[in-house]
């Protein structure tokens, strides 16, 4: 027996191929990432905006949700506008005045949440806001009332 | 045995391509199509920026009601803002749009009316609320 064993040294590789196929696809499937937005949010359509593209979203940029309840919402931690200031303030410090301020807001959301977050950010001296809109729906997904 | 494996040294392919051919399959099935997101720029007005624009005499107002789009004291629809808008737009692109917004209106006729703009290049967007 001893003798066979160093005539054939050679591991069989097919079953560890066939193990490790089956760890990815395993943890491909139940890979969920950690939700960074409010899922809940539907967008109207904005098809002549600027798309957001990686170029548009640099690491300064900040995303302020808006859900239809006008829960305000930031890496969906619900928050209120005071933080959003504070918010701001931080990012000031650390990027100065040029970074992006986008504003996913329900199309739903009354008007008067979305104020409170665009008061917030005009106290910090933030005048120019950017609203998030749909480009192009290729997920199929429609608005529903 | 040791003989044998070096007469016949290279893999058999076969089972790998087979594997590979599901994964394709598996993630072509399961995939899903993301939507893409455009933004809107929009002005807040600053306090001390008001008076200078009164004086601008090329100014739209755009009222976002709970109800729709008013535009010159009357109600439009979307089709009747695109129209006017683009009229405005043939003039001057340098056009100053004065969005008023009211408190409980809803969000998408805000974006709608942002999008008009953007759509005919009217880069001075300022949003109001009331």
């Amino acid at each position: 027996m001893a003798r066979k064993f160093t005539e054939n040294p050679s591991l069989d590789m097919t079953p560890m191929i066939d193990v490790v196929f089956e760890l990815i696809i395993f943890f491909v499937v139940t890979l969920k990432m950690a939700v960074e937005k409010d899922e809940t949010i539907q967008l109207e359509d904005g098809k002549h905006g600027i798309e957001l593209t990686a170029d548009e979203l640099p690491p300064s940029h900040l995303v302020i949700d808006i859900a239809k309840n006008g829960r305000i919402s930031m890496c969906n931690v619900t928050i209120t506008p005071d933080v959003v200031r504070q918010r701001i303030k931080d990012r000031k410090r650390r990027w100065g005045d040029k970074f992006p301020i986008l504003i996913r807001a329900d199309y739903r959301a009354k008007h008067k949440h979305v104020k409170a977050v665009m008061d917030a950010c005009t106290t910090e001296g933030m005048w120019k806001l950017s609203f998030v809109a749909v480009y192009d729906r290729k997920s199929g997904k429609q608005l529903t009332p | 045995m040791a003989k044998k494996q070096y007469e016949n040294p290279q893999l058999d392919m076969t089972p790998m391509i087979d594997v590979v051919f599901e994964l394709i399959i598996f993630f072509v099935v399961t995939i899903k199509q993301e939507d893409l997101f455009s933004k809107l720029n929009a002005n807040r007005p600053q306090p001390n920026d008001k008076p200078v624009e009164k004086v601008v005499d090329e100014q739209i107002e755009i009222q976002v009601g709970a109800n729709g789009l008013v535009y010159n004291g009357r109600g439009v629809t979307l089709k009747e803002l695109d129209r006017n808008i683009k009229q405005a737009a043939s003039i001057s692109k340098k056009t100053t749009v004065l969005l008023q917004c009211a408190l409980d209106s809803p969000h998408r006729y805000l974006v709608d009316a942002l999008d008009v703009c953007n759509k005919y290049g009217l880069q001075n967007l300022s949003v109001f609320s009331m």
